[in-house]
């Protein structure tokens, strides 16, 4: 049984008992689903233009890099299963900005100078979200942003993916933090020279 | 009534507790404890204490969308995710399926729930405050809706009944407004956060404390004889605790009672119907269905507790109707399912704070700071009624500052190992007032999945909630900026309905007159004494502080009346 019938069953389980509000919530979530998750197919190309942004963003250092602990395929999981339909379009609009720039056989600095444009170009794009901070009591924290009806643009979405993909990743957590996952105690420390973050 | 009586002597018991959770663990543990054979019916599955949290010990990489909310998740949470996302990978055991538990939103209510073993207390924010006195006095000095039946000398010995049971670290302050407590050994404070406390006692004669929190600092020999151990600092309470750290109907109610070996607790079981026997002017048991087959039990009991939720409870009440109760059980007053109440929050500021370089926090804390009401206190007068009281604190930030930040590459990659600098901020919970329009009812036709009526809720914020929360958002920026602290910037979020407290109160109030109120002062339905309700829907007023500890003495202390009346043959 696919989720829209699984939603419908329900419904009429209830006898098509659901007042607007509930109905609305219904119909938007139906809206959506005709956007995903399959909707999005990511090309050969594609996927390997969104494993070179990764990299670049996290190279292989020291440390192993965005691609060396899976985060392209990481990404390209996250946009099929968490992004609605406006971040599908704005995300495939950058991927094919960067297609049609030909980013794949570019040499290195040539990448690093389109990436930098469009890092600066996002800012632009970002200001019409107002994202803030706020809090839910209990030291909650969450990020609120002010609903558009255009996706969030590509950059914010790989940076953000890339990062989340990498940092709490197993090789990427554990080479570039101090990994606690039982502190045992707390503590108000004094922080050493150059000592890394604590990760839980 | 059409009832296929099989009066079964395995169905009888001295006491039926409907629901699992705060209240209903509570119920259990005292009323066994006094010598009651007790059968508890929770409506959801078995969660069992340890073996079930399987995401307890998980590392990150273990959640496949790594804390985020996949599309799919959404649709089944919808109420939970339609403001944030409470129900993702690590916690969404511990939350319920909307599509399959729906209900009808005449005006929108986020109804938060928790259908299994343990119920809310699995994932509460662990925030224990006593209600002080003027809590119970506000409504009748104010003329809003009806006063208290009880003072907070009523229920101060019962508080410290609990506390001790529960185990709330704390620290003693010796304030009017936020009474002290039986404490546990209080959590740090962090570098900045010692600063802000000192500057807003200096400059605004605001006291701060630090959070009195349901996590074990030092166990006491009640706690480790029920296998509780101390906290972690792993602050990972809301998956379930491995070291039953936190107090949860499952780490410490439900052990407790069933050491006594008069326990009884069934699953999947949801009370429909409380047996009505008009002769004796009692209620004589309760009707169940079971989740999974539907199949249709009746259990009887001299006495009954209430404990499956405000709205739930009350639902309860509503669906058992009689030739004496034809608008529901102990409804004469027509109070039943109004005046909700909930704590309204998503308002506050953040700043960051320069300095503190090389100050650092080992250990992840399982609480914050608190900053009681001091909004209609004393000589300070507001153009509304009641306050407010913020929750918050100071951290370092993380690697997610270079989602927003600049950058990218090597050096940017480094940088994120390092901690950021502190950023410093609070939320607010404020007091919401009773308002008979602001209710639930049941469906006249529409049906759940389970054969029982359908809720529908009608309520809103009021006008006093919305003046207050302009001011909850202005005072906090307030702090910040006379702490000296950078980038301040408030916020108000517009997308709150009443519910996402998840402190939902007040569905049948008690009080002095049965022709006001649903419940007298022991939380006994006027009508029918032999019917107790003790979760939040006993509530008369919300005050702004966090209610369980309140719901957990007003349990105890009519578990006691409770067998008092029986042993005197009241009941």
């Amino acid at each position: 049984m696919n989720r829209r019938n699984a939603i419908r069953n329900v419904a009429l389980l209830v006898g098509g008992a659901f007042s607007a509000p509930t109905l609305m919530a219904m119909n938007h979530l139906e809206n959506n689903l005709k956007a995903s998750p399959a909707a999005f197919v990511f090309s050969d190309n594609q996927k390997l233009i969104v494993a070179e942004v990764a990299e670049i963003i996290i190279p292989k250092t020291n440390t192993p890099g965005a691609k060396e602990v899976g985060v392209p395929d990481f990404i390209v999981m996250m946009i099929q299963d968490c992004y609605r339909k406006p971040e599908h379009v704005s995300f495939s609009e950058g991927l094919a900005s960067l297609e049609s720039k030909k980013f794949l056989s570019l040499n290195s600095s040539q990448k690093l100078e389109i990436l930098r444009q469009v890092e600066s170009d996002s800012i632009e794009q970002m200001k019409i979200y107002q994202v803030q901070q706020t809090k839910m009591g209990d030291n909650d924290d969450r990020e609120q942003m002010k609903e558009q009806a255009k996706g969030l643009p590509f950059w914010r979405l790989m940076k953000e993916l890339t990062l989340l993909g990498y940092y709490t990743s197993d090789e990427g957590l554990k080479s570039s933090f101090d990994y606690v996952p039982i502190p045992g105690k707390l503590e108000m420390v004094k922080l050493k020279p150059n000592q890394k973050s604590f990760a839980y | 009534m059409n009832l296929n009586l099989k009066v079964d002597k395995t169905h009888r018991y001295d006491a039926i507790v409907v629901g699992s959770g705060m209240t209903g663990g509570m119920a259990a543990k005292e009323l066994t404890e006094r010598g009651l054979q007790v059968l508890m019916l929770e409506r959801g599955r078995e969660v069992k204490h340890i073996e079930d949290y399987d995401t307890a010990m998980k590392g990150p990489w273990e959640f496949q969308h790594r804390g985020k909310i996949s599309i799919h998740s959404a649709e089944e949470y919808w109420a939970n995710s339609r403001f944030g996302n409470l129900a993702n990978e690590e916690t969404g055991e511990f939350f319920t399926d909307d599509l399959k538990n729906p209900y009808i939103e005449k005006r929108p209510f986020d109804w938060i729930r928790a259908y299994h073993t343990g119920g809310k207390s699995m994932h509460w924010g662990r925030q224990s405050y006593r209600f002080n006195k003027n809590d119970f006095e506000a409504n009748a000095k104010e003329g809003i809706a009806i006063d208290w039946p009880i003072r907070y000398e009523d229920l101060e010995p019962w508080y410290t009944h609990v506390e001790k049971f529960v185990g709330i670290s704390g620290q003693k302050e010796n304030l009017e407004v936020l009474p002290d407590g039986h404490f546990l050994p209080a959590m740090p404070m962090s570098a900045p956060e010692l600063y802000f406390k000192e500057q807003m006692m200096k400059k605004l004669n605001r006291p701060i404390t630090i959070g009195r929190v349901a996590n074990l600092t030092k166990p006491q020999p009640w706690h480790t004889e029920l296998g509780r151990a101390s906290c972690q600092y792993r602050s990972k309470c809301s998956r379930g605790c491995p070291y039953g750290a936190y107090y949860s109907s499952l780490s410490g109610s439900i052990p407790a009672a069933k050491k006594t070996d008069k326990l009884t607790v069934l699953h999947d079981s949801i009370a429909s119907e409380i047996i009505y026997d008009e002769k004796t002017q009692k209620a004589t048991g309760v009707r169940v269905v079971n989740q999974k087959t539907l199949a249709v039990e009746e259990y009887f009991a001299k006495i009954i507790f209430l404990n499956a939720g405000s709205m739930n409870s009350a639902a309860l009440l509503l669906n058992s109707k009689s030739h004496r109760f034809p608008t529901g059980f102990g409804n004469d007053s027509d109070q039943v399912g109004r005046n909700i109440m909930d704590h309204h929050l998503g308002v506050g500021a953040n700043a960051t704070v320069e300095g503190f370089e090389d100050d650092y926090i080992f250990g992840q804390r399982p609480n914050a700071l608190y900053i009681p009401k001091f909004r209609n206190w004393g000589t300070d007068k507001r153009d509304y009624l009641r306050g407010f009281g913020y929750q918050g604190g100071a951290s370092r930030s993380d690697w997610k500052r270079g989602i927003t930040a600049d950058g990218f590459g090597a050096t940017f990659k480094e940088d994120m190992t390092k901690p950021g600098s502190w950023v410093m901020g609070f939320g607010g919970f404020g007091e919401v007032l009773p308002n008979p329009e602001n209710r639930m009812f049941l469906d006249k036709d529409k049906k759940d999945p389970y054969g029982i009526p359908m809720i529908v809720f009608d309520a809103a914020f009021g006008q006093n909630e919305i003046a207050m929360r302009k001011d909850m958002m202005n005072a906090a920026v307030e702090m910040l900026e006379v702490a000296g602290f950078k980038n301040v910037a408030g916020f108000n979020r517009q997308d709150t309905h009443l519910g996402l407290g998840i402190h939902d109160m007040g569905t049948a109030r008690m009080g002095k007159d049965p022709k006001t109120s649903v419940l007298n002062k022991f939380n006994q339905v006027h009508a029918a004494k032999n019917v107790f309700v003790t979760d939040g829907a006993a509530m008369v007023s919300s005050s702004c502080v966090n209610p369980s500890i309140t719901y957990m003495a007003l349990t105890a202390r009519a578990a006691n009346h409770a067998v008092e009346e029986l042993k005197k043959q009241n009941l």
